[in-house]
């Protein structure tokens, strides 16, 4: 099988689409000619044209709102806002009304959306460029939320998010866009819900989204040298979260370690906790590890931004101190 | 048709409001949608209209009372209708309201702060949740296990350890005896088993339950229900009963005798045992037929005197006395009394009595002949009005026709309400059980 | 423009039904039959009738806080609607959504919407959606004065205007955005004047005569359909009462009595009425009959939503997702 780029795979998620569906179309800030900040939709304007690949004014309420609009009335647009930080600039109409629509009208009235938005930080873009907030949008129900960490998901889980009924936030990794890995020519789908466990353990889980799926697999070979035996499971997607999987990882080793890019308070790693704490107390060897960001903005400066990251060595500490319950 | 005038809906967060200014009086016309009163609710006066036109027939509601919204304040008919008999009361009983004048505060006492607990170091035990769920099953005292794990916190690995080496695994449980351990938070490892080859049996852990319970120096015991229902029983009866006391010595060769002769025949043809409180609870019985009023209780100033003559017999639990009755023991054979007495004690001991058979009791034996007790005084069961008590039986010499000789005497007490009855009555009551006791044969042929 | 005996008097029903609906709500939220908050169209019933007069079945409307008005204008079955509004499981929205959620999908209803400038962007997704299946269908945006300062209002005009989308977007200048008046949330009078920013064309209009509303819709809906693009048209009218049910006094705080009278006198359906009559197109009594046949309906209405039950405490999952 060949190896594409996660932004390769993500572009052909989207002209399969495009392909196989009138009804799709894309919209976002410089999308069209320039082929999207990350180059995720390039050379889709050329094939499909411009009414259906829209260059938009910088005007995220207003096109995310033409979104719902279009998806309540036959369309299932995929929207792109460029970075999830600017989502907050259109929140009311994620939030108020992509988010309730199908609920408040009592069940009628769908809107079949996808809202493409990136998250992670590293590239000195400071702090209103680099946040990682996706939890978010676990938060808020009637919104389903994908987090693909590899070009195979990135691809299977946008053809199912564009033809799934339900409004989908589709959380890329900008640290990601550039790794490769292999992904098949044809079109296939994930279904929502599915944690992939991407290596078997049964000493430790690490709970681990985006970015954090590949350092949590770094750590576990190094950490297996050292004879630890760790398992690493990701959830591919926060809501509908697949809660068994990990519960059921948890039974087997009772040691866990969740790794997340999103600052430490009230982030993906605390809902993990609190599932866990709640639904498998008893199994527990260990006190319940989170690896997240700090509570703070995102600095500038080199240095500064680079502690604010983490990476294998973080998780690797923090693996050791479970064993050290073993 | 009436229509009702309500105080409206005025906004989310408004519950209460006052009429300040009525437009209108009392008989005036009024046409739909005109102002007919002024409202203030959370300092903000509105206007209200009236609902429909006609006659303001009823203010309800005066000027300066604070109500609930939607409260019915007044009442519009069409000219010439009677208002309601309804709201005539409703008005009657706004005008009771006083009227809301400046705010008072409520004086209460602040709430008591909260006692700090003393923390010790020994109340919290460190150890990972699977650790304990293992430790819990194992049997194993969490105060008895080290931990190796950070901060000296106990592992599962500690407890696998330690489970293991233990010689003999936790003493075998019966599943009753578990079951009431977990309900009553015993631990069940300190127990020593009463059953075979050490099997731990429910009455090992009721046995230990008890000793919990049991007063000892230095020790806080909550009241449980039944010691408050006893507490409060027995001080009713003492203080609205006016009790008065009287003994006698009733001389127990001849019963005795009596008993031995049929006692094996007895128990061949009846299977059951027979024992001296089964001739008292028929004796007795037969000599309220004598004196009913014995049989009475008191009901405001009625006194009430059943039918049925149903003897209670007290009997001496670890948590209380409880005194079950044995029904209609006038009519009832020894046989039948023996059957009763034997069932009712067995099942007041194992906690299975009905509060029938406990509250259909008109008269009470209590006895502690098996106690070195010469005599004692009781406290009457409410809502009964007389109880005898049983002392033991004793040999003593005594003179018979100026010459010494011995016999087996029993000093028998009894106390009665002596509201409803008096000295000589009790008198003669225990002058009778006496001759009906010292003549066993004439009082048990029962003719 | 000449209209069909007919179409007068369907004006004259719809605008009728409205202001008994909402006069109907008045008293059942007074003795609290009805849970939540009413924010009630009284006195500006020209507007929506006048517009959704304009279109077919499948155009689609986006509705406002304030949305009884247009929402039976368009068409919604009047019990569903009070069933909404009582909260019951026939309402037309199953009683999840109340009184500023009103939907029916069926008749191009695309929900009333509880935030202000919050239709705006949707009526343009509805427009742009037209565009891209290559049918005919228009969007009408209801708005009020105060959403025209919303960042909402400038993207969707921009927008529509950019992409020339069959929508028109339909001002309601009350002159007050809750409690602030007009001429102390914006330096304009007339908000059309804002539709040449976004080379649009912009009408104003008196928002009280049903027949200039309807003449203005009909334009802005025929420009719309030949795809020449949406038009902002601003009616001038005015709400009787206060903001929701329970501003004291209808709205005493922050305008006079006097200047609510000025305006009752200027009733859509009283000037209408004068008009029908004057042309002979109908005799009092003809109104009057009209006018017990809708009593009958709201009372219908009411009387279907007090026997219909609540929903089940379980239904509170359902629609969550699809």
């Amino acid at each position: 099988m060949r190896e594409i780029t996660y932004a390769e795979a993500l572009n052909e998620a989207l002209r399969i689409c495009l392909t196989e569906d009138e009804r799709v179309v894309l919209l976002g800030e410089d999308i069209g000619r320039y082929g999207g900040i990350f180059q995720v939709t390039k050379g889709l304007q050329e094939v499909f044209g411009p009414e259906r690949v829209v260059d938009t004014p910088i005007s995220e309420a207003g096109f995310v709102g033409a979104g719902v609009g279009a998806a309540l009335t036959g369309m299932r647009p995929v929207v792109e806002i460029m970075f999830i930080d600017f989502t907050t600039v259109c929140m009311d109409m994620i939030v108020n009304q992509m988010a309730k629509m199908h609920y408040m009208f009592g069940g009628k009235g769908r809107v079949p959306m996808v809202l493409r938005i990136n998250i992670g930080a590293g590239r000195g873009a400071a702090a209103q460029h680099s946040q990682s907030f996706h939890s978010f949008f676990m938060h808020m129900p009637g919104l389903y939320v994908a987090i693909p960490a590899t070009p195979y998901d990135a691809k299977g889980l946008l053809i199912e998010a564009i033809n799934n009924d339900n409004p989908v936030v589709f959380v890329e990794h900008k640290r990601l866009y550039v790794t490769k890995g292999h992904v098949p020519e044809e079109s296939y789908r994930i279904p929502f819900g599915q944690a992939e466990v991407r290596r078997e353990g049964k000493d430790v889980t690490v709970v681990a989204t985006h970015a954090m799926v590949i350092a949590a697999l770094e750590a576990a070979a190094e950490a297996a040298v050292a004879g630890i035996d760790v398992e690493v499971v990701d959830p591919r997607t926060l809501t509908p979260l697949d809660k068994e999987a990990i519960l059921r990882s948890v039974k087997k080793t009772g040691r866990l370690l969740i790794a997340d890019e999103d600052n430490k308070t009230c982030g993906v790693a605390a809902e993990i906790s609190a599932i866990v704490a709640e639904e498998a107390v008893y199994y527990l060897k260990a006190p319940v590890l989170r690896n997240c960001s700090p509570d703070t903005p995102v600095p500038f400066s080199p240095p500064l931004e680079k502690a604010y990251l983490f990476g294998k060595d973080r998780l690797l500490e923090s693996i050791r101190r479970l064993m050290a319950y073993a | 048709m009436a229509t009702e005038i309500v105080i409206p809906m005025l906004g989310i967060t408004v519950e209460k409001g006052k009429i300040i200014e009525w437009l209108k009086n009392e008989g005036d016309p009024v046409e739909k949608g005109e102002s007919i009163f002024v409202v203030e609710a959370d300092k903000v006066t509105t206007e209200v209209e009236s609902p429909a036109s006609g006659i303001l027939a009823k203010i309800l509601l005066p000027e300066g009372v604070e109500v609930p919204l939607l409260t019915v304040v007044g009442v519009i008919t069409r000219p010439g209708e009677e208002v309601p008999a309804k709201y005539l009361k409703a008005a009657a009983a706004v005008a009771t309201t006083t009227p809301s004048g400046p705010e008072f505060a409520v004086s209460r006492p602040p709430p008591p702060a909260p006692t700090p607990v003393a923390r010790t170091a020994e109340d919290v035990i460190r150890i990972v949740p699977a650790a304990r769920k293992l430790a819990r099953e194992k049997g194993l005292d969490l105060r008895t296990l080290t931990g190796t794990g950070p901060e000296g916190v106990i592992l599962f690995k500690d407890v696998q350890t330690t489970a293991a080496t233990v010689a003999e695994p936790s003493p075998k449980v019966s599943t009753l005896a578990r079951r009431q351990a977990a309900k009553e938070g015993v631990f069940l490892a300190a127990l020593q088993g009463s059953g075979v080859r050490g099997r731990v049996m429910r009455a090992d852990v009721e046995r230990a339950i008890r000793q919990e319970k049991a007063p000892r120096l230095g020790k806080v015991i909550p009241m449980d229900t039944m010691r408050q229902v006893i507490a409060r029983r027995m001080s009713e009866s003492a203080f609205n009963a006016p009790h008065i006391y009287f003994f006698t010595e009733i001389a127990m060769d001849p019963l005795l005798t009596f008993r031995q002769e049929i006692l094996a025949d007895f128990e061949v043809r009846y299977g059951r045992h027979l024992s001296i409180n089964d001739f008292l609870i028929k004796a007795v019985a037969l000599n309220i037929l004598d004196f009913p009023i014995l049989n009475a209780t008191i009901r405001d100033k009625e006194i009430l005197i059943p039918s049925d003559i149903n003897i209670g017999l007290a009997v001496a639990l670890p948590e209380g006395l409880i005194v079950p009755a044995i029904a209609l023991a006038d009519k009832a054979g020894l046989a039948e009394i023996a059957y009763q007495r034997t069932d009712l004690v067995k099942r007041a001991q194992s906690g299975k009595l009905t509060m029938a058979e406990i509250e259909r009791g008109t008269f009470t034996i209590s006895s502690l002949a098996q106690y070195d007790i010469t005599q004692f005084t009781a406290i009457i069961n409410p809502p009964q009005s007389g109880i005898l008590t049983v002392g033991k039986t004793r040999e003593e010499l005594y003179l018979l026709n100026g010459n010494v000789a011995s016999r087996k005497v029993a000093t028998f007490g009894l106390a009665v309400d002596h509201r409803i009855i008096d000295g000589v009555v009790a008198a003669e009551f225990l002058q009778h059980l006496k001759l009906k006791l010292e003549k066993p044969t004439f009082t048990f042929l029962h003719l | 423009m000449k209209l069909k005996k007919e179409k007068l008097l369907e004006l004259y029903a719809t605008m009728q039904t409205i202001r008994q609906f909402e006069s109907r709500i008045v008293d059942l939220y007074a003795k609290g039959e009805i849970p939540g908050l009413a924010h009630l169209y009284v006195g500006e019933e020209a507007v929506a009738t006048g517009v959704c007069a304009a279109l077919k079945d499948d155009d689609y409307i986006t509705s406002t806080h304030r949305g009884h008005g247009h929402v039976i204008a368009k068409g919604a079955q009047l019990g569903p609607m009070m069933a909404e509004l009582f909260g019951r499981r026939t309402g037309c929205c199953k009683g999840k959504g109340g009184s500023m959620h009103i939907a029916d999908m069926n008749i191009g209803i695309l929900g009333a919407n509880g935030i202000a400038g919050g239709g705006l962007p949707i009526a343009v997704g509805a427009g742009w959606s037209a565009k891209w299946r290559g049918t005919d269908q228009v969007t009408a945006c209801f708005f009020g004065d105060g959403s025209s300062n919303n960042g909402a209002f400038h993207e969707s005009l921009n927008l529509a205007s950019l992409k020339k989308l069959p929508v028109i977007f339909v001002c309601e200048n009350n002159l007050y955005g809750i409690s602030v008046s007009q001429a102390r949330h914006q330096p304009i009078i007339d908000i059309a004047t804002r539709a040449t920013s976004y080379d649009m064309p912009g009408v104003t209009i008196d928002g009280n005569d049903v027949l200039e509303v309807h003449q203005a819709a009909l334009k802005a809906v025929k420009r719309a359909r030949s795809g020449e693009g949406p038009t902002l048209i601003e009616c001038k009218t005015y709400r009787w009462r206060g903001h929701h049910e329970g501003d004291p006094n209808q709205g005493a705080r922050y305008r006079t009595k006097d200047e609510i009278e000025v305006w009752m006198a200027k009733c859509p359906i009283h000037r209408f009425t004068g008009k029908l009559i004057k042309d002979k197109v109908a005799t009092r009594n003809k109104l009057e009959t009209i006018d017990r046949e809708v009593l009958q309906k709201i009372d219908a209405a009411v009387k279907f939503a007090k026997e219909s039950e609540f929903p089940a405490v379980a239904e509170i999952y359902e629609d969550v997702y699809v």
